[in-house]
């Protein structure tokens, strides 16, 4: 089954794109996914609920959330309103790894996005703050990503032994699915997905080249 | 071929893309008439004093060339709105690729929804964003 890890609706404040014509175009384009994970910025969406469209389309459609920490932006799978109380989802500069325990704690899996990126990437904060313990996955694809930024993150998963997830980071309805993550599984709801990454049986794909690419 | 009526699009329709001039020359011609002769989009190493890689194409430039896209495409679309993220620079004096896509479609309102990039010669996407356009 292959999974979008990584993508922003209108619910985001920098989003453009509609739920349905994500749907829509993954159809249309006969994209390779199963489907997608909403990754609101700062927020986790609890009043959308997407199982209708889902169904009208045959697509899996789950929700998560990016926060933001001194590491650089973080994906949250698994999100529970419990969790949402145990930090505040709005703020900037979360703790890396009161991100990471919080989550664990509550089931969740937190996983640094793009890491290769300058300032919201975890790669430009190694330096002056260090490795952080308790990270076991990263986006090594990421849709978005510029120059090395891609290679950066599977560099850093390399040395540091972490699997790598891909995500399109989709804004916009046609950068859906540029991005992505096979498991060797079905999988239809949020928990589903946790176990998947806790699983840690995942590849990360990329077709923004002509060339598929793949890191596991 | 260009659009004359809402009925002849359909989801998922490519705008004609096309490779706009963003030639110093070209870009200071634009600087001059919109009265922001900046050095950063006028002149490479007034640029980059101020910490830039080099002169920019100014963001309301690219907003005009991505609206110029759209009118090549339909001539007598209304531009209702255009919305764009500059998630890096477009530089001066390098190729860069201009792409429009149909993603939504209102019968109602006869609106069309066009997804909206500029990408550079590393198919990065320098500038995204979003345009509805009214259609006769």
């Amino acid at each position: 089954m292959i999974l979008d890890l990584h993508s922003h609706s209108i619910v985001s404040d920098d989003g453009r794109a509609k739920v349905p014509n994500y749907c829509q175009w993954i159809r249309k384009k006969d994209l390779p996914l199963d489907g997608f994970v909403l990754t609101e910025h700062r927020k986790f969406d609890f009043d959308s609920d997407y199982s209708a469209l889902a169904t009208e389309f045959d697509l899996t459609i789950l929700k998560a959330s990016e926060v933001e920490t001194e590491y650089g932006h973080v994906l949250v799978f698994g999100v529970t309103r419990a969790l949402t109380e145990a930090f505040d989802f709005s703020d900037i500069g979360l703790p890396l790894a009161k991100v990471l325990e919080e989550s664990e704690r509550h089931g969740a899996v937190a996983v640094p996005c793009h890491p290769g990126r300058t300032r919201v990437g975890m790669c430009a904060h190694v330096e002056s703050l260090g490795i952080p313990a308790g990270v076991s996955i990263v986006e090594v694809f990421n849709g978005g990503s510029r120059g090395t930024e891609d290679d950066a993150a599977r560099a850093l998963a390399e040395t540091q032994g972490y699997r790598g997830i891909g995500g399109s980071d989709a804004h916009i309805v046609s950068h859906i699915g540029r991005c992505a993550t096979a498991f060797p599984g079905a999988i239809g709801t949020e928990a589903e997905l946790v176990e998947a990454l806790q699983a840690g049986e995942f590849e990360a794909k990329s077709w923004k080249s002509k060339s598929s690419e793949s890191s596991s | 071929m260009t659009i004359a009526s809402f009925d002849q699009v359909e989801f998922g329709d490519e705008l004609p893309s096309f490779t706009p001039d963003t030639g110093l020359e070209n870009v200071r011609r634009f600087a001059k008439a919109a009265q922001m002769m900046a050095k950063r989009f006028t002149d490479h190493e007034g640029a980059r004093k101020e910490g830039l890689p080099g002169a920019m194409v100014p963001g309301v430039m690219s907003q005009a060339i991505l609206t110029a896209m759209i009118h090549r495409w339909a001539p007598e679309a209304a531009l209702v709105k255009i919305d764009t993220i500059f998630r890096a620079p477009v530089m001066v004096d390098e190729a860069h690729e201009v792409n429009g896509v149909v993603t939504d479609l209102d019968e109602e309102t006869k609106t069309a929804e066009i997804d909206l990039t500029i990408t550079n010669g590393a198919g990065e996407t320098r500038v995204l964003g979003t345009a509805t356009v009214r259609l006769p």
